[in-house]
């Protein structure tokens, strides 16, 4: 009976890893994942290896530096030039 | 005389927004478009187009999803204007948890200390950069615009113009996608088992 149960709940869990992953649970639910973690290995480790995943990409993807001149050359672009040149 | 004050007012005024999201714009591009020069055209693109429409911007609302939306709609364009491309990928119904379920049936260690981490680790940033670009454009847009910038779903809805209910399926299959492309990448860079003849993975 008590293995039937906390299956259920491993599976509810799972269901809402993404969500807790990305802060969009209630206060309530989170708590509830939670809880359930406080006593499960395996939701545990799953949780904590797309944790890791999730954080180890965001890390690397955001070390990525724009070449040093393309903003001035937009910028440059995007300003008409002062007194326009009209007169040549 | 108000008229070229505020003229020159919106100049400077467009001029540092878009500094101020420029790097943010640029890495955006580069994962949407996939190389550099691709990527400078569609800032440039973008920011003529956002210049040029300066004035429908409403001060004080978010600058950086106006502009963001801007950009993938350039990026969009773009697209459409290119040769039509197969929709279908190796990546499609990845099953959930595939990398720790891979990992774990590989022998790769999925105890101890953070061994997600070692996994990238050991692929490297330009490994997980040509990971995410394996994604198909609709999950690569969202997860870019994810995992880059931390946009909340509802900032993501925004910019594409769609419901929070598509971004967070995009994002959900796009993680289960980008987990199978890290691992391909493993495997094909030899830190992981190489899969058998005839296996699929």
């Amino acid at each position: 009976m008590s293995r039937r149960l906390n299956r259920h709940t491993c599976e509810e869990v799972f269901r809402r890893l993404d969500d807790y992953l990305d802060r969009r649970l209630s206060a309530d639910e989170a708590r509830k994942v939670e809880e359930h973690l406080h006593i499960c290995d395996a939701c545990t480790r799953e949780f904590t290896f797309e944790a890791s995943v999730l954080d180890g990409v965001k890390h690397k993807l955001r070390h990525l530096a724009a070449p040093p001149d393309l903003l001035t050359r937009i910028l440059a672009q995007l300003s008409p030039p002062k007194n326009g040149g009209q007169g040549a | 005389m108000p008229a070229p004050m505020s003229l020159d007012a919106a100049a400077v005024s467009f001029e540092s927004l878009f500094s101020a999201v420029f790097n943010t714009a640029y890495g955006v591009a580069l994962r949407l478009s996939r190389n550099q020069a691709d990527a400078e055209d569609l800032v440039q693109d973008a920011a003529f187009l956002a210049h040029r429409a300066f004035a429908s911007f409403t001060p004080g609302t978010n600058f950086r999803a106006w502009f963001l939306k801007i950009l993938t709609n350039c990026f969009y364009s773009k697209r459409r204007q290119e040769k039509s491309r197969p929709v279908t990928s190796d990546l499609d119904d990845t099953p959930d948890l595939y990398l720790y379920a891979r990992s774990g049936q590989a022998g790769f260690p999925v105890q101890g200390p953070d061994p997600a981490a070692q996994l990238l680790e050991a692929l490297g940033t330009e490994r997980v950069v040509q990971a995410i670009n394996r994604l198909p454009d609709e999950y690569r847009v969202v997860s870019t615009l994810f995992f880059m910038e931390d946009l909340s779903y509802e900032e993501i809805a925004r910019v594409l113009e769609c419901p929070v209910g598509t971004v967070r399926s995009r994002l959900h299959r796009g993680r289960k996608m980008l987990q199978k492309a890290l691992w391909q990448i493993a495997q094909e860079d030899g830190i992981v088992g190489a899969p058998l003849a005839g296996v699929q993975v």
